[in-house]
């Protein structure tokens, strides 16, 4: 497994696999919304909140169609060719876990010193 | 009063829509500096507008809960 995440291997078809992936976020994210609002509808009573709710699953599911529908059309997402979808599946695990074990980011990521306070200074900062 | 406190459990539900509504607005915000396809930028765009009405919307009903309380102007130091 390449660990390696200076070697120019790991910049092919990059741009593809990075979208697909923001695309995949967004889509799980369209759909818990939709699952999310579902729930709590059955959870409300007041007709003003429940309309609210209502209205907002409505939008949440024309926005799930359209990110869905892009999806398709890319080639990221193959709902009804499910070799295709398993064989993106897999790959996109193997890459994530290939680049979850690669050592990003080695130095210290505090950036506090770019702050002119720190937000957990009472904490005693970084130590807290 | 033509505007009622909500019951717990309904404001239970428009603190978890909030919340989860704010956190998909701030990932769809900067997803946009990351993605290269750009239907998928002006798709995200879209969410963020869309987002953004809805936030205000749940924040206008949230505030009927029987635990609202002040909102302090920001930034506010999170301390004790």
């Amino acid at each position: 497994m390449n660990t390696d995440y200076l070697d120019p291997i790991n910049s092919l078809n990059m741009p593809e696999m990075a979208d697909m992936t923001f695309a995949m976020d967004f889509l799980i994210r369209a759909k818990e919304g939709v699952r999310n609002l579902s729930i709590a509808l059955t959870e409300t009573a007041s007709p003003d909140v429940r309309a609210l709710l209502r209205h907002h699953l409505m939008q949440g599911i024309a926005l799930h169609q359209e990110i869905t529908e892009l999806m398709i059309r890319k080639k990221w997402f193959h709902p009804y060719e499910l070799n295709e979808q398993y064989q993106l599946d897999q790959l996109s695990a193997k890459n994530t876990v290939m680049i979850g074990q690669m050592n990003l980011f080695p130095d210290d990521t505090s950036r506090k010193g770019m702050f002119d306070r720190t937000p957990d200074e009472h904490m005693g900062g970084h130590n807290a | 009063m033509n505007t009622p406190t909500l019951a717990p459990h309904e404001s239970m539900e428009l603190h978890e829509a909030l919340n989860f509504k704010t956190l998909c607005l701030a990932k769809s915000k900067l997803m946009q500096g990351l993605v290269f396809d750009q239907e998928l930028k002006a798709l995200m765009q879209k969410d963020v507008i869309l987002s953004t009405q809805q936030i205000a919307e749940l924040q206008a009903f949230y505030a009927r809960a029987p635990f609202q309380a002040p909102v302090p102007n920001s930034p506010t130091p999170i301390t004790q």
